[in-house]
């Protein structure tokens, strides 16, 4: 009866060994108010993981393909005649236009590069040609955007490799071309086939299809290598673009106000080309963690409740306690104690159980797959420790609060008023 | 005569002055009118009334467990109205101990246990001393077999022998019991009355029994009456004779 909680200061022991015989004895009360903890932590558990998975995925689908930061020459801002002219001699007008778009340089973009590796959390800067273009095929031209790069950097920024379904990328000769899926299909083409890619300042080169890649959103463009792209949209040795990879995603429009402060180029980062998709990410978060409080405060209610006839089917006991010279303080502590060990059990058993469902969840896969590709999850879960710990701790915390008021009741209560 | 009024008034373990109690519900109720008792230490007193007489109120008032609306009461040579409520809760845990017409032991515990919670209350943890005293009670009044068992599975008399010796269990100065044997038939009844006679004996702790039982009244030391909130010492002689007539009637 003593070795066991030898452990436990002497001013506690005593509340500690009757909050746990309490416990023990409970049977069926004790199951169900653990059972409730286990409840709202498993909820939280799982809505969790299932609401930053899909928003991971999300994410992810949307920015591995795309750089997290986009530096190009500023467009000259249209700015009224009157700024610029002395009002009195000159003529004015209300008509403002922007200049027509073209190609614009960046010829220092060796540079560039070297500034903007220097900018925290960025993880990689490559040089690219970016434009649009025709690709043909004996028949009618079709749109496309081309992008020149070097395969090996491209790849890191927007992978062409990994959803290759045909022929290679990395080590693409300059007289060659990787083209995305429906275009190859558009026109009838395949590896080894020749075409013609006229870009829009009208320059036309002979390219064969070294490799054709699906990334199963739609039309994708065509890659080729950055020396192929600054011949084909006549640059001479100069970039349109720098991509930026960045390590923190959300971290994006940081790196890019940096860049812009250092750099005499425009920085656009990917969360603020898509606003409304990273307000749809906070909406669903702030929704996830709306559903796990309400999850929370209902167990708290349960548990609290369930104490709180506890401690009435336990008045007498509490009287007897009192008049053989139990404080206030010590019933208090009895009854929170045992809410403790209650949030203790309740919190671990319901992380160990969510985490098991979100375990079985992610078994099932997809139907449906991209060509050539393993089929996805079909429900995008994740294990998050950092919100199973969350969890674990707010469930803790919300059930000792559940359990102070009962307790508080307890220790108030009068030994004459309850022993009559 | 100086001598011996200190030393008499240093063995008075409970004393009350002018002691009134009056419960202030939706009609005032005056329960006590000014009770004026001594108790020296290591007496037995039996407290006979009728129900509602203000047994019971008296009894807790003397257990620090009420306070009373006028007046004083000194336990131990303490005025209570003096003592936080931790201190008394102090006082009732060293000084005092309780047996009550139910046993109200802790289900959750087991005899043993039981008889040692007011050491664990102010200790956490009863010494090996204090174990072999309180197993030595509890040998003494019968209870050695059952000290792993729990109070489901003890008799009432055996449950109520535990609660006896748990309010020894702190060696007190001063044991109240509210009609200890009331519910128990006869035979465990004196029982536990003899129990506690002879712990009275041996331990040397003053009794204030109340109790409903003429019979067991006759064999305290002093017999006090509460009659309508007053209090009045019965001459046990005279209470005798009217045991043996009732007794006769019947």
């Amino acid at each position: 009866m003593k070795s066991s909680l030898s452990w436990i200061p002497l001013n506690w022991r005593f509340e500690a060994r009757l909050a746990l015989r309490y416990l023990m004895t409970g049977g069926g009360q004790t199951l169900l108010t653990i059972g409730s903890v286990a409840a709202g932590v498993i909820v939280i558990v799982f809505l969790t993981s299932l609401i930053f998975g899909i928003r991971a995925k999300l994410t992810k689908m949307l920015t591995e393909s795309m750089p997290h930061v986009t530096v190009k020459v500023r467009d000259l801002e249209p700015v009224p005649l009157s700024e610029i002219q002395d009002l009195d001699s000159a003529m004015s007008s209300s008509r403002i236009e922007k200049k027509a778009p073209q190609l614009k340089f960046i010829d220092d973009w060796q540079h560039a590069i070297d500034t903007i590796r220097t900018v925290p959390n960025v993880r990689m800067a490559l040089p690219a040609i970016q434009g649009q273009g025709f690709a043909s095929k004996g028949g009618n031209p079709i749109g496309v955007s081309v992008t020149g790069a070097d395969p090996s950097q491209q790849d890191q920024v927007s992978p062409v490799t990994k959803d290759l379904i045909a022929g290679k990328y990395v080590g693409l000769a300059a007289d060659e071309v990787v083209i995305d899926y429906e275009l190859a299909k558009d026109l009838s083409v395949s590896i080894g086939d020749r075409i013609r890619m006229t870009s829009s300042t009208g320059n036309t080169e002979p390219l064969s299809i070294a490799g054709i890649y699906s990334r199963g959103q739609g039309r994708g463009g065509a890659y080729v290598t950055l020396r192929t792209g600054q011949s084909l949209f006549g640059m001479g040795n100069s970039v349109n673009v720098i991509l930026v990879k960045v390590n923190d995603l959300f971290g994006s429009d940081e790196v890019a106000d940096r860049i812009q402060s250092l750099l005499p180029y425009e920085a656009r980062s990917w969360s603020r080309e898509y606003p409304s998709f990273v307000s749809s990410l906070t909406v669903q978060s702030a929704s996830a963690y709306l559903i796990s409080a309400f999850s929370l405060i209902a167990s708290s209610f349960a548990i609290a409740s369930v104490l709180i006839v506890s401690v009435l089917q336990k008045s007498k006991q509490i009287g007897i306690l009192k008049s053989i010279g139990a404080k206030r303080s010590q019933i208090l502590r009895v009854f929170t104690l045992e809410g403790l060990i209650i949030a203790l059990a309740g919190s671990l058993a319901g992380a160990a159980l969510g985490s098991l469902l979100v375990f079985l969840l992610s078994l099932p896969l997809q139907k449906t797959a991209r060509p050539g590709h393993v089929p996805d999850q079909l429900f995008p879960v994740a294990i998050l420790p950092v919100y199973i710990f969350g969890a674990v701790i707010a469930a803790i915390i919300a059930t000792v609060i559940a359990a102070w008021f009962p307790a508080k009741r307890a220790a108030s209560m009068n030994p004459v008023d309850v022993m009559r | 005569m100086a001598d011996s009024e200190t030393t008499t008034r240093s063995q008075i373990v409970v004393e009350t002055r002018g002691l009134k109690k009056t419960y202030f519900g939706k009609v005032e109720t005056p329960v006590l009118h000014g009770i004026d008792i001594q108790v020296q230490a290591g007496e037995f007193i039996a407290i006979i009334g009728q129900s509602g007489s203000g047994k019971s109120t008296l009894l807790n008032i003397l257990g620090a467990l009420d306070v009373p609306t006028e007046g004083t009461v000194l336990i131990d040579g303490v005025d209570i109205a003096t003592l936080s409520e931790d201190d008394l809760a102090a006082l009732r845990n060293r000084v005092i101990g309780f047996v009550f017409q139910f046993h109200y032991l802790l289900d959750e515990l087991s005899c043993l246990e039981n008889a040692l919670t007011p050491i664990t209350i102010c200790k956490g943890e009863a010494s090996e001393d204090e174990k072999s005293y309180v197993l030595a009670l509890l040998d003494r009044v019968g209870l050695a077999e059952q000290i792993n068992k729990h109070p489901d599975a003890m008799s009432g008399g055996q449950n109520q022998r535990c609660a006896i010796i748990r309010a020894l269990a702190n060696q007190p100065k001063i044991v109240l019991a509210d009609e200890p044997t009331g519910n128990l038939d006869s035979r465990s009844g004196n029982e536990v009355f003899n129990i506690m006679r002879e712990m009275n004996r041996e331990k040397g702790a003053a009794f204030i029994m109340v109790t409903h039982d003429d019979r067991l009244a006759q064999e305290a030391d002093r017999i006090l009456a509460i009659e309508d909130g007053w209090v009045h010492e019965i001459d046990k002689r005279e209470h005798r004779m009217k045991l043996i007539s009732s007794l006769n009637d019947s």
